[in-house]
């Protein structure tokens, strides 16, 4: 398949749903995809198993407070430039372009560097999700070196990376991204076509796609919404999809600490018969609870939408007052194991809870 | 006792009213000059009750003619937008995502500068002095008076935006400019969106607020004067002159507060026809339901509070094709009684086959004679087409629900709507608006800078929200009505480690009697 102009809205819709509050608005990658395809043409989209085993791959995206995105406005080429400058770095081409976050902007950014060069993107990313830290990446748990990377900023400064822990390097580039106003543009994670069938998240791309279509065809109620969504999820590699709770925003504060926006959300029901739902957030929604009880953790997916027309809001655009539902998703199995359960089960973010799955919940 | 008037496009409407009882109640035409029709209509509301003006107590306003402008792309002034963060959104200008149509009715023309703040507080980029220069001997080559200027991280640092206002200022004495931190909010593009439209419409703002207050004082009423805002409470008429945008929305808002007086129906769908636009809107609990994604105005994207309204080019006035297949979004607006064909006019407008088909009796009826069954059918399903279409997708989920036909536009509904449960057309119908606007609200809104190190942050809010309640009292709103509507925490992280604004608003109903003073009204920003 290619990636048209058409297309953009629903993968743009798609990407908020799956970046559970973080990844960043779509909004300002979307015009400047928009840009990328008038100027370029449509960009082909490949099924990872119809890559190459040796063919040379590299994951683009964004890093940052997801906050600062809604000030600090990307520039057109900073996609374009960040893997020109990675391929000088590393004196080699690149063959394809791979997403490390289908959540967000991140799911447009690979698209748009892409575009420039003629190149395809892969059908698939690193979380099938959105995740705030690098050695939560499918390709870092399964052993994909996160370096030679690269980041580029808003001024066009280069900053390049050399070591093996994907931990050290998520260090070394957060703290890259709190000096450089909160939000980068990196090239990193090349791998081989071998390495990327190993340890891709497949097909997110388009299923994106496919998510925000039935999210734009099905625009209403939250509680309409749900069979739509259950019915697209039960086939998916997300598996289940619940409703867990309706209500009204009462509290939100997110501040930017080492450079994520971290905080957290209250929503107390419409009618005040239910107790009121805690999110926990870090960049991402990562933890909802009633009181001490756990109702959905990371890294099964949850994501609040507007309960009128089940747009997914990002946290940096959530408020109180709004009148939200609460949606909480299965992970891909690969997040159920027991190897990337090491990197992202709640105890990794501070949390004091193993993680159970939605469906024992 | 007060006067509530509504300034539409096509009609002036305007109540006097005592509490929650209508006294009097009239529906004039807007008049080119706006002036006439106003005091055309407090002649008869004043005639018809024979209440001296010595006992109305306030005036409140509500006006769609600044919506209206920017939806009909017409009364909009050239502008020059002006961004301060290069390096940073190259290629991303001030309104890119802009209808063409709106872009070309501003005549604008935009200008990206260096400079700025991080989220941290340090510099984005120098100011570059020649590109300063070069900008605004640009402005003075081109004549632009009307400037809008948005800069990176303006909510949490405005000096960028008020240094290159200043040096603008030194070189065009009259220039009117807008700076988008007075918009509230971090999201540059939607902040920046907001600042522009307000921009374009200051000229036509200065001469609409003078017709007003030239209106009453011709007729002797030397009370205070509010306009009412998106969220369905008063600012001070002279405060318009600076942000007609922050009218935006009042106009459906005061028509939903209205339908729910009028019915005392507390959860509805609201639509309110008026000459030139249908506007589709939800009561939840007698308060308009809120937007709580991007709300789209004339087709830009901006960061008001706003009711969830769903607005459609259908109106009495709305311009119908020949053969009825396609009706609006242009429209005779006001000059209906000159234009339309019922009135002798040329143009065939809703009105006119709404007499055509014999279902009211307006102007001259031979006028409209000519026009075939076939076109009157093919517009009558359009229009009622375009009502169900639009209401079933502001419809709560597959509830049905009762549906308030208001506004002077309601009566082109003759065949019923299948997308209500039951319809209901109150007396008064017509005027809701301006019943909207008489029963508005007050704002009472605060804001400190406060370190959550030496207050714990539920105490702050609670500080901050008194503070709001006690403005919002002392503007005239009674204590126990009142209810929070937005709290805004800005982290300022580069002030100390955690420095936080705090801005809260709240919103009540009058009391008995508002305070007689508009100093103390709500005059801050969204």
């Amino acid at each position: 398949m290619k990636i048209e102009l058409k297309h953009l809205e629903d993968l743009a819709l798609g990407s908020v749903f799956l970046a559970t509050g973080g990844g960043g608005d779509p909004y300002v990658p979307r015009l400047i995809a928009e840009q990328a395809i008038k100027q370029f043409g449509p960009v082909e989209v490949i099924d990872p198993s119809e890559l190459s085993d040796d063919a040379y791959v590299v994951a683009i995206g964004s890093v940052g407070a997801p906050t600062v995105s809604l000030e600090l406005l990307p520039s057109v080429e900073d996609a374009a430039n960040t893997l020109a400058a990675f391929e000088k770095h590393v004196g080699k081409t690149v063959d394809a372009v791979a997403s490390f976050e289908i959540g967000g902007g991140n799911s447009l950014i690979p698209i748009v560097a892409a575009a420039g060069k003629g190149l395809a993107v892969i059908d698939g990313d690193g979380m099938g999700r959105a995740l705030p830290e690098a050695q939560m990446m499918s390709y870092a748990i399964a052993g994909v070196k996160p370096t030679p990377a690269l980041a580029y900023d808003y001024a066009g400064n280069v900053s390049t990376f050399s070591t093996n822990s994907t931990e050290v390097y998520e260090r070394h580039i957060r703290s890259l991204a709190m000096a450089a106003g909160g939000m980068i543009t990196t090239a990193e994670h090349p791998m081989t076509g071998r390495e990327l069938k190993d340890s891709i998240i497949p097909g997110t791309l388009s299923f994106s796609i496919k998510l925000g279509q039935t999210l734009r065809e099905n625009r209403g109620l939250a509680t309409d919404m749900l069979a739509p969504l259950q019915a697209l999820f039960k086939d998916s590699i997300y598996g289940e999809c619940r409703l867990v709770y309706t209500g009204k925003v009462i509290d939100k504060a997110t501040r930017i600490v080492g450079g994520y926006d971290i905080g957290e959300a209250t929503i107390e029901s419409f009618d005040s018969s239910d107790s009121p739902l805690t999110v926990s957030i870090k960049n991402e929604y990562l933890l909802a609870r009633k009181g001490d009880k756990v109702v959905t953790s990371v890294p099964d997916l949850i994501v609040i939408v507007d309960y009128e027309t089940s747009t997914p809001i990002n946290a940096e655009r959530l408020r109180y007052g709004q009148r939200v539902a609460v949606f909480a998703v299965g992970c891909p199995q690969f997040y159920r194991s027991d190897r990337a359960l090491k990197v992202v089960s709640p105890r990794c973010f501070g949390f004091d809870l193993d993680y159970v799955a939605l469906e024992d919940l | 006792m007060r006067i509530g008037i509504d300034v539409g496009g096509t009609h002036t409407d305007a109540v006097i009213m005592q509490g929650d009882k209508v006294l009097a109640s009239t529906k004039a035409l807007t008049t080119a000059d706006v002036i006439s029709g106003i005091t055309n209509a407090l002649d008869v509301i004043l005639g018809d009750s024979g209440i001296s003006q010595d006992k109305i107590e306030t005036v409140m306003i509500g006006t769609t003619q600044f919506t209206n402008a920017i939806i009909e792309r017409r009364e909009l002034a050239q502008v020059a937008a002006v961004r301060i963060g290069l390096p940073s959104g190259n290629g991303m200008p001030p309104m890119l995502d802009w209808p063409q149509d709106l872009k070309d009715a501003l005549d604008s023309e935009y200008f990206m500068l260096h400079g700025g703040y991080l989220y941290d507080g340090w510099s984005l980029a120098d100011i570059d002095e020649v590109e300063i220069t070069n900008m605004i001997n640009s402005m003075l080559k081109s004549g632009v008076k009307n400037i809008a200027i948005a800069s990176a991280f303006s909510p949490i640092n405005s000096t960028p935006e008020e240094q290159v206002a200043a040096k603008i200022r030194q070189a065009i004495p009259d220039a009117k400019i807008t700076l988008s931190h007075s918009f509230g909010r971090l999201g540059l593009m939607e902040r920046e969106n907001a600042a522009i439209l307000n921009t374009t419409l200051l000229p036509f703002a200065d001469k609409v607020v003078s017709s007003f207050l030239g209106a009453l004082k011709k007729r002797n009423l030397n009370c205070p004067v509010y306009i009412s805002q998106n969220d369905g409470t008063l600012m001070s008429a002279d405060f318009v002159r600076s942000y007609p945008a922050l009218t935006f929305a009042s106009g459906p808002t005061n028509s939903l507060r209205g339908a729910y007086k009028l019915t005392g129906l507390k959860d509805a769908i609201v639509v309110d026809i008026g000459g030139t636009t249908s506007d589709i809107g939800v009561l939840q609990n007698g308060f308009p339901r809120e937007s709580n994604v991007i709300i789209k105005v004339g087709g830009v994207r901006t960061n008001f509070r706003m009711p969830d309204i769903l607005a459609i080019g259908l109106g009495g006035g709305s311009i119908v094709s020949a053969d009825g297949s396609s009706i609006g979004p242009r429209s005779v607006g006001h000059r209906l009684v000159t234009e339309g064909l019922v009135f002798g006019g040329d143009t065939l407008t809703t009105t006119d086959i709404l007499v055509a088909s014999g279902a009211e009796n307006i102007g001259d009826k031979s006028k409209v004679a000519h026009i075939s069954a076939e076109t009157i059918r093919k517009a009558k399903q359009t229009l009622h087409a375009m009502l169900n279409n639009n209401i079933d997708m502001m419809k709560p989920g597959g509830k049905s629900m009762p549906v308030i036909l208001v506004g002077g536009g309601a009566i082109l509904i003759t065949d019923g709507l299948d997308a209500a449960s039951d319809i209901h057309r109150p007396e008064h119908a017509d005027v809701a608006n301006a019943i909207g606007a008489a029963i508005a609200q007050i704002g009472g809104e605060a804001e400190q800078m406060v370190s959550y190190r030496t207050l714990p942050r539920e105490e702050a809010i609670k500080q901050v929200t008194k503070d709001a309640m006690q403005r919002a009292i002392d503007a005239g709103a009674a204590a126990e009505t009142l209810r929070t509507v937005d709290i805004e925490e800005t982290p300022v992280p580069y002030m100390d480690e955690s420095s936080t604004c705090i801005r809260v608003k709240v919103i009540g109903e009058l009391a008995s009697s508002p305070a007689n003073s508009s100093d103390n009204t709500q005059e801050s920003t969204l």
